[in-house]
C-alpha cells in the first residue's frame, strides 16, 4: 500500500446537522414554517469537528466516548454514507462495515439471488460472487432452502445467510459498530468474533463499542470522542482508563430521569435509577458483606407494550459481569408508573466500582426500546467482615467474588 | 482503490468511471425489480402486454370512433400505438425513478454505493415494457400491411431522445422527493396531465392549428411534444416534426443535465434526510 503504509488519513473533519423537527419539509408544515426551516441558519450543531488522525496498515483503532460523541457519526462519513461538512479523508483500499449485514435483502427473491443481489450491493463484482459461492453457500447452512424464497425463511437462517455473505467480503478496511448490535447478542457475537479473525490477518479495523475489554484486547490504539471532538488518543489501557475515570466522576448512586422524553417509539421511559441500602436510604457506595438494592422507576406510557427494564453491570474494567430481568410473567402491562427493585445479597460483589447500563425492553416482540449507558455505579468496599474477603496483601481476582459454601471435613 | 472524499469538492457532473465501476449492481438492481415485478403475479409478464393493448382499445374507440381525428388516413391503431409505446415507458419511469430513493431508504441509509444507480436501474427495468409495446407496434404494422422503410432508423434516435428525458425527469422527481415528500402524490398528477398535453391520441398539428403562438411555445416546452411527434413522423411519416419541436429537444436536454447536477448535490445530505 502506498504513503508509507498509512491506510486511513483523516483531515479535519466536521460534520453539522440541523437540529430537531422533521428532516424532510412537509407542505403540511405551512409554507412559512418550511421556509424559517430553510433559511434559518441558527438550530444547526455540529455532530463532529475538527477530528483528524491516521491508521496505519493492519492496525486496529478502537473508538469509543459516550453516546452522542459522535461515534457513528464518524463512521457513517468514513464509510461514505454520509459527507463531510468540512474536511477530507482518503482510504486505501475497499472498505465494508458490519452495520449493512443483509442489507437489501428481498423477501420474495431466493436465497440463491439474495446472495447475488446482497453481495453485489456490499460492494463485490458478480463474477466474485459466483467464485465465492459454494463457500459461501456453505458458511450459511441453508443450502437445502437455496431456491426458496427468502421470506419463508427463519429469522436465523436469514441472519446466517447475510452473515456468510459478509464473512466473504475480505475488505482491506473493516468498520464495526458494536453500539448497533444491540439487543442480538448472537449477532454481536459474531462481529466479536469475524473482528478478531480480520485483525488477527493483519487487516484494517475501526472498531466502535462500549465494551472495554473487547477494546483493550483487539486495539492498538484507542481514540476518546467527547462532544464531536477527539478528547484523546493513544494505547487502549491509558484511554479506557481515562474514559472510565471521567464517567466515574460524573456518577453517583442516583440518576434522575423525570425530565427525559419518552423513547421515541412511544413505549416509555425511565424516571429515576437509584441504589439503596436495606432501609431505603440512597447510597453511592456499600460495603462487600452489606446487602443493597438497585430501584428502577419506570414508566409505561402507550397500550400495548410490555416494556420492562433490563440491568447490565460491568466492573472497572468493562468487563460485563451479568444482566439481569425479571421472568417473564413478572412485567407489568398497563400504562402507568412502575418500581422494579433488585435486591442483592451480601458478598456477591468484589471490591470493586461497577457501572449500570440499562436496556428498556419488551418481551414479545423482543425488542430493545433504547439504551442508557453507564447510567449510575456503585462503589463496593472490602471490609473485615466479609468472609471472602482475601488474606492481607493478596487480591481476590474476578468480576464478582460470591459467598459460596465449602463443607470441608476430614477424610 | 483509494478513496478519497473532500467536503470542498463541488464537481457537479456524476463520476463516470464510478458508475462503470458498479455496473454489477446496476445489472443485479435491474434484475431485481423484473424478477420481482412479474414472478409474483399470475399473468406475469403478460401484464406488459395487456396494459399496452388496453390503452390503445380504449384510445381507438374513444378518440379513432367517437372523435375522429385526423390521422392523415392512417389506420388509428397504428397511429395510436407509437405514442403509446414512447409514453408509457416515460409514465412509468416517472413512477418508478420518481420514488426509487425513498423505496431503497433502508439501503441507503446503511451503505454507500453511487446513489444514481438506484434511478438508473429503474428505468433500465421500463425498457421490459417498452420492449413488449414495441412488439405489439409491429404486429400493428404486420397486420396493417405497412412495410418499413429505412426512415424508421431515425426513430431510434428519437427513442433516445425520449429515454434521456425521461430520465432526466426521473432524475429530478426522485432528488427532489428527498427533501420533499409531497411530492410522490404530485407525479400521478404529471403523467396524467403529460398524457393530454403529449401528442399521444391525436397529431399534434391540433394543437399548432387552433392555440395561438405563446401556447405552442408552451406546449412544446413539454419535451415529450416534440418527442413523440418526431418519433411518430420518423415511423410513419406523419406529423411534422420541425418548427417548434426544437423546443422539446431543447428542454428534455436541460431536463436531463440539470437533474444530474441537481441529483449530485442532493448526493450529499440524503442519507441524513432520508
Amino acid at each position: 500500500m502506498g504513503s508509507g503504509g498509512r491506510m486511513i488519513s483523516v483531515e479535519g473533519i466536521g460534520k453539522r446537522y440541523r437540529l430537531g423537527g422533521p428532516k424532510a419539509i412537509d407542505l403540511r408544515g405551512g409554507l412559512r414554517s418550511n421556509l424559517r426551516r430553510l433559511t434559518s441558519g441558527g438550530d444547526r450543531f455540529w455532530a463532529l469537528r475538527d477530528v483528524s488522525f491516521e491508521v496505519k496498515e493492519g492496525e486496529a483503532l478502537g473508538i469509543i466516548g459516550r453516546n452522542g460523541a459522535g461515534k457513528t457519526t464518524l463512521l457513517r462519513i468514513l464509510s461514505r454514507i454520509t459527507f463531510p461538512t468540512e474536511g477530507r479523508f482518503s482510504i486505501e483500499g475497499r472498505v465494508s462495515s458490519l452495520l449493512e449485514v443483509g442489507t437489501g435483502f428481498h423477501p420474495e427473491l431466493s436465497g440463491r439471488e439474495n446472495i447475488y443481489l446482497n453481495g453485489t450491493i456490499l460492494g463485490m463484482r458478480r463474477a466474485e460472487v459466483r467464485r465465492k459461492f459454494d463457500e459461501i453457500v456453505e458458511f450459511s447452512g441453508v443450502e437445502r432452502f437455496l431456491d426458496n424464497a427468502v421470506k419463508h425463511y427463519s429469522n436465523g437462517q436469514k441472519v446466517r445467510l447475510a452473515f456468510a455473505v459478509a464473512a466473504h467480503l475480505e475488505p482491506e478496511v473493516l468498520i464495526i459498530d458494536e453500539v448497533l448490535a444491540v439487543g442480538d447478542v448472537e449477532f454481536q457475537r459474531k462481529c466479536l468474533g469475524k473482528m478478531k479473525d480480520v485483525a488477527s490477518h493483519g487487516r484494517t479495523v475501526l472498531f466502535v463499542s462500549h465494551n472495554m475489554s473487547a477494546i483493550n484486547s483487539l486495539c492498538q490504539r484507542c481514540l476518546l470522542l467527547d462532544d464531536g471532538r477527539i478528547e484523546s488518543m493513544g494505547d487502549p489501557a491509558a484511554i479506557t482508563t481515562l474514559y472510565l475515570g471521567k464517567n466515574n466522576a460524573e456518577l453517583d448512586g442516583e440518576k434522575d430521569l423525570s425530565d427525559s422524553p419518552v423513547s421515541s417509539d412511544g413505549a416509555g421511559r425511565f424516571l429515576r435509577l437509584r441504589w439503596t441500602d436495606e432501609t431505603g436510604r440512597t447510597i453511592d457506595h456499600a460495603r462487600v458483606s452489606q446487602g443493597f438494592n438497585l430501584q428502577v422507576d419506570f414508566e409505561i406510557a402507550q397500550p400495548g407494550y410490555k416494556p420492562q427494564p433490563v440491568a447490565l453491570l460491568y466492573n472497572s474494567k468493562g468487563e460485563q459481569a451479568f444482566m439481569t430481568f425479571a421472568g417473564e410473567g413478572d412485567h407489568p402491562t398497563a400504562p402507568g408508573r412502575y418500581r422494579a427493585t433488585l435486591h442483592f445479597p451480601r458478598d456477591l460483589f468484589n471490591a470493586d466500582t461497577y457501572y449500570v447500563s440499562f436496556w428498556f425492553c419488551t418481551w414479545l416482540p423482543h425488542k430493545v426500546h433504547f439504551v442508557l449507558e453507564n447510567a449510575i455505579s456503585i462503589k463496593v468496599l472490602d471490609d473485615l467482615e466479609s468472609p471472602t474477603r482475601a488474606p492481607s496483601h493478596a487480591t481476590v481476582h474476578g468480576i464478582l467474588r460470591p459467598k459460596f459454601q465449602w463443607e470441608i471435613g476430614q477424610l | 482503490m483509494r478513496i478519497e472524499v473532500d467536503a470542498k469538492d463541488w464537481r457537479f457532473m456524476p463520476d463516470i468511471k464510478e458508475l462503470v465501476a458498479h455496473r454489477d449492481l446496476f445489472v443485479t438492481l435491474a434484475y431485481r425489480d423484473i424478477r420481482v415485478r412479474y414472478s409474483q403475479t399470475a399473468l406475469g409478464l403478460l401484464w406488459a402486454l395487456f396494459q399496452p393493448l388496453a390503452t390503445l382499445l380504449i384510445l381507438t374507440l374513444i378518440f379513432g370512433r367517437a372523435i375522429q381525428v385526423d390521422t392523415a388516413g392512417l389506420p388509428y391503431p397504428l397511429f395510436a400505438v407509437t405514442g403509446v409505446s414512447a409514453w408509457s415507458y416515460f409514465a412509468f419511469v416517472l413512477k418508478e425513478s420518481g420514488s426509487s430513493i425513498i423505496g431503497a431508504q433502508e439501503i441507503v441509509r446503511k451503505i454507500y454505493f453511487p446513489r444514481l444507480i438506484i434511478p438508473l436501474s429503474k428505468a433500465t427495468v421500463g425498457l421490459v415494457d417498452l420492449a413488449v409495446a414495441l412488439l405489439v407496434m409491429v404486429a400493428l404494422f404486420l397486420y396493417y400491411g405497412f412495410t418499413p422503410h429505412w426512415g424508421m432508423g431515425l426513430a431510434a434516435l428519437y427513442l433516445l431522445g425520449i429515454m434521456g428525458a425521461a430520465v432526466g425527469v426521473g432524475i429530478w422527481i426522485s432528488a427532489l422527493t428527498i427533501r420533499f415528500r409531497d411530492l410522490q402524490h404530485v407525479v400521478p398528477f404529471v403523467i396524467q396531465f403529460g398524457l393530454f398535453v403529449t401528442p399521444v391520441a391525436y397529431p399534434a398539428q391540433v394543437v399548432s392549428a387552433s392555440l395561438p403562438g405563446w401556447a405552442q411555445v408552451l406546449y412544446f416546452l413539454n419535451p415529450m411534444a416534440g418527442l413523440v411527434e418526431g418519433y411518430r413522423w420518423a415511423l410513419l411519416g406523419v406529423g411534422d416534426p420541425g418548427g417548434l419541436c426544437v423546443l422539446s429537444f431543447i428542454s428534455g436536454g436541460l431536463l436531463l443535465i440539470t437533474g444530474l447536477i441537481y441529483f449530485r448535490r442532493m448526493e450529499r445530505v440524503l442519507a441524513d434526510l432520508v
